[in-house]
């Protein structure tokens, strides 16, 4: 962008409501000689566009007030004439004009300007024409204009662009660009400030950047603006939130300034008029609240801001649709709010909303996360939604024809099945409920794919004997499909699931598993390059070889390939979450027969002719004590002194140093690992230790 | 090679510059999966009467004092099947939930009746007398106090002629995952002793399951 030429002149009346697309009056009255012409100009034409291009001025203005006229509001004609060309076309007559080649141009300035920035509002394809037009450089001129109305148009149709995600990072870093943008708000021109904020909200994403605009005056301009205009209020808030979001210094600058005037100032915001300025005010105060909560307990409105965003989602279209998102947001993970939220009758509020049979994607997807995390955390909210009527609607939504809302459905279903007690109900594993999960495993949306995974994966708990139910339905098949996925994300969730479903489950299920999955494949994905996925097949396997004696033999089948595998992984694991379920898988196999604890010695001790140190007693120093304990845990078993060969693993055990690294071990600062390591010194001592 | 063992079991008071943790610790003996058998005795004044019990640990949440799963009474009289019971339990760790009940019936006499009963509760009493217990740091005391409340039927219906009314002092012990326990029911034998040790399942050794919930 050019360095800043913006005019201070006093404003001349004029006002448009931002972000709404509303035509210049004078552009849109047609007169009475030109309403038929109108009329039949009001499908997209070539002839049209062509008429862009005459070098007769009259004709020019126009067609671009009949292109304009009709694309406004109409998404379905801007793209057609984005296919026809008309945006390069408008494109050249701004710049013509501009380069002053058109006399008496300034009605074909604004009326340019106000195209292109039609053209760009809303529309993705739209913002991507005027930018492959070249617009950009000659909008940004227009600010220099000393005609009001030029700025004014050239100032909205920029922002039409900067409100959109492809419009080009300005980069605030840089001085010349920073005082730009600081001449921007500081001038009297109320569009000309909208336009810095839309930049700011656009581009400003670091600490960095929001430090700068920080340092050179920003936030204080911008917390003025909470007290102008409605355009200037609503601008400020959304540019409030991008420089405070996840950055506790210019949070706390903004908090604490005036002892507290701007924080005070935005919490009236809430009570305004305006359903937008009102949410832009919420959505602000949750950044804040994700910064430090402190801020809106010091305030009392922690509970008030639930209420007001509840009450938003009774605004039709975009707030109503945003309300439920930014609640989402404010509860995400804080389960202090969750109770709030609960209490505020959230539930039932979000549920009223379901029951609309005409609920558009959006709002549906935002109401089942909101739903999805309110019952995150707490048994309270999920036992309240799960009798309610409408949780029938959740399920009816795995079937909608928007996958974001096939998605938010598996998200809810997975945050309604953390429940222990439900699952052990059963409640979770009937046929209405994990059919349709299951078809959404081959979803053509990803994000769905593992949506419907991970609620899979808490369903197949079940603790009751259903689980034969979920093999029947074809579960198991499908997961292990999933488990050879090139996609890690759907290995690991696959994975987990089916560790989750042989986590005490019976032999015949376990059995199935293992068949299908089979012990090669097994063994691979335990030297899988994610470490995540790893982690989850060691987990299967520990969970695989717990129950039945008989059990621990799956990790011998094929010339022990799975217990080869556990061996080469614990001496090169990349994780301590790795190496504590090889440990455990380890402990299991040690809580067997004589032949099975041999066995394990003879991999604990394989290959250590060179005299390198066991990697148990690297384990047994570990910083992690969930490591320390799953580690204790296998020598407890390998020196059971009820088995016969204990004594002899005992002493195998002393020599290569274990023992004596347990007696340094006797205080452990973890309880766990202390108390396990007094009952190997116990039954050592039986062995004359 | 002797090795002087520093016993600091027992309980301390919670001091000002305490910044650590003061609730149980994680015990692998007390986790999901985890399994536990022994009897309850019901005897009554006509009659001397034990039921087998087994526990099975389902769900386990340090962090809001939560424990829950499964009991199993095998001979019970007039039942034709064992009967299962589904309980959550109040895992007692100052922070959460203190060795008052404040409900379910209890009142604090009866909490101090019932607690004293666990010899390992008397280096606590006075404490639990004075403030509930909220001082103490129970950190790296070697035993877990819980109370366990029956929430439904898992395998019968309500008039299998049991009542789960009541509920249970419960005291673990993180050394060898032995529990005992008193079901206190106003309406019921007093003092119902619930003895239960952890089981190998067949093996000869210990092993570990888990599932976590995404």
């Amino acid at each position: 962008m050019a360095k800043s030429l913006v005019k201070t002149e006093r404003k001349q009346g004029f006002h448009f409501l931002f972000p709404l697309e509303i035509p210049l009056a004078s552009a849109t009255m047609p007169t009475s000689a030109s309403v038929s012409a109108a009329t039949s100009a009001s499908r997209p034409s070539t002839d049209l566009v062509a008429r862009l291009g005459s070098s007769d001025r009259e004709v020019q203005l126009k067609a671009l007030r009949d292109v304009k006229n009709q694309i406004i509001g109409n998404r379905t004609k801007k793209l057609t004439y984005i296919k026809l060309g008309a945006v390069p076309a408008v494109a050249s007559v701004l710049s013509d004009a501009i380069d002053g080649s058109v006399c008496g141009s300034s009605d074909l300035l604004v009326q340019s300007a106000a195209t292109l920035g039609s053209f760009a509002c809303g529309v993705d394809a739209g913002v991507r024409a005027v930018l492959d037009a070249g617009a950009l450089p000659y909008l940004v001129r227009l600010l220099s204009s000393s005609d009001e109305k030029v700025i004014d148009s050239g100032a909205r149709s920029l922002k039409m662009v900067y409100q959109s995600k492809l419009a080009p990072k300005y980069d605030v870093l840089q001085k010349s660009n920073m005082e730009f943008l600081c001449s921007l708000l500081n001038s009297e021109n109320e569009n000309a400030n909208g336009l810095g904020a839309s930049i700011i909200t656009n581009s400003c994403k670091t600490s960095a950047e929001q430090k700068a605009l920080c340092d050179n005056g920003v936030l204080t301009k911008l917390i003025d603006f909470l007290d102008g205009s409605m355009i200037q209020r609503e601008a400020s808030l959304e540019s409030l939130a991008s420089i405070m979001n996840e950055n506790g210094e210019v949070t706390s600058l903004f908090v604490e300034y005036e002892r507290g005037q701007a924080l005070g100032l935005l919490v009236k915001l809430t009570n305004e008029r305006s359903a937008r300025t009102r949410l832009l005010a919420c959505e602000c105060l949750i950044i804040i609240s994700n910064v430090s909560s402190r801020y809106l307990k010091w305030k009392g409105i922690e509970t008030k801001l639930i209420s007001y965003l509840l009450e938003l989602l009774e605004e039709p279209g975009h707030i109503g649709d945003e309300a439920s998102f930014a609640l989402s947001n404010y509860i995400e993970d804080k389960e202090d709010l969750q109770k709030l939220a609960c209490d505020a009758n959230a539930i039932d509020v979000l549920c009223t909303h379901l029951q609309n049979q005409l609920l558009q994607p959006k709002r549906f997807e935002g109401i089942l996360l909101a739903l999805a995390n309110i019952c995150s955390r707490l048994e309270i909210c999920r036992a309240k939604l799960l009798h309610m009527q409408e949780f029938n609607s959740i399920n009816d939504a795995l079937h909608h024809d928007c996958a974001d809302v096939r998605a938010a459905a598996c998200i809810c279903l997975r945050s309604v099945s953390r429940s222990v007690q439900n699952l052990s109900a059963g409640f979770f594993m009937n046929e209405k409920i994990v059919m349709p999960v299951l078809q959404l495993l081959h979803d053509p949306s990803l994000t769905v794919q593992l949506a419907a995974l991970r609620a899979i994966g808490n369903i197949v708990v079940d603790f009751r004997t259903h689980k034969s139910r979920f093999m029947k339905w074809g579960g198991v098949k499908q997961l292990i499909q999933l488990s050879m996925s090139m996609n890690s994300a759907i290995r690991l969730n696959s994975l987990w699931a089916l560790k989750n479903l042989t986590f005490e489950a019976d032999n015949q299920c376990k059995e199935r598993v293992f068949r299908e999955l089979t012990a090669s494949s097994l063994a691979s994905l335990i030297c899988d390059p994610e470490p995540c996925v790893q982690e989850q097949a060691l987990a299967l396997v520990r969970n695989l070889i717990d129950g039945s004696l008989d059990s621990i033999e799956y990790v011998f089948v094929e010339g022990s390939i799975i217990l080869n595998a556990i061996g080469r992984h614990l001496e090169r694991a990349s994780t301590a979450e790795c190496k504590v379920q090889g440990m455990y898988v380890l402990s299991n196999i040690a809580s067997g027969s004589e032949i099975h604890k041999d066995s394990l010695m003879e991999l604990l001790f394989q290959d250590r002719e060179n005299g390198d140190p066991l990697y148990i007693l690297n384990f047994l120093q570990s910083n992690d004590s969930h490591l320390r304990t799953a580690s204790v845990w296998v020598i407890v078993n390998l020196t059971n002194p009820s088995c016969l060969g204990a004594s002899g693993r005992t002493v195998k055990l002393r020599n290569a140093g274990v023992i004596s690294q347990l007696k340094n071990m006797v205080n452990d600062p973890c309880l766990d690992v202390k108390l396990r390591v007094r009952t190997v010194l116990g039954q050592c001592m039986t062995f004359g230790e | 090679m002797p090795v002087r063992v520093v016993d600091s079991s027992a309980p301390s008071q919670v001091s000002g510059g305490n910044s650590g943790s003061t609730c149980p610790q994680p015990c692998t003996l007390l986790s999901v999966g985890q399994a536990f058998s022994g009897t309850q005795n019901v005897s009554n004044v006509q009659k001397d009467e034990a039921w087998r019990v087994n526990v099975r640990i389902q769900g386990c949440d340090l962090d809001h004092g939560y424990l829950c799963g499964t009991m199993e009474a095998l001979n019970v009289p007039m039942a034709d099947t064992p009967v299962i019971t589904f309980w959550e339990g109040e895992i007692v760790d100052t922070k959460n939930h203190t060795f008052f009940t404040g409900k379910w019936e209890a009142t604090l006499e009866d909490d101090i009746r019932h607690w004293s009963k666990f010899p390992s509760f008397s280096p606590l009493q006075s404490q639990v007398e004075a403030d509930g217990g909220k001082s103490l740091d129970l950190s790296n005391y070697p035993y877990i106090f819980m109370r366990w409340k029956e929430l439904y039927f898992v395998n019968v219906g309500t008039d299998c002629g049991l009542t789960i009314a009541g509920f249970y002092y419960v005291c673990f012990s993180c050394s060898d995952g032995s529990i005992n326990g008193f079901y206190y029911d106003p309406n019921s034998s007093p003092f119902q002793k619930l003895e239960l040790k952890s089981t190998n399942e067949g093996r000869s050794g210990f092993s570990f399951s888990s599932y976590q919930l995404q």
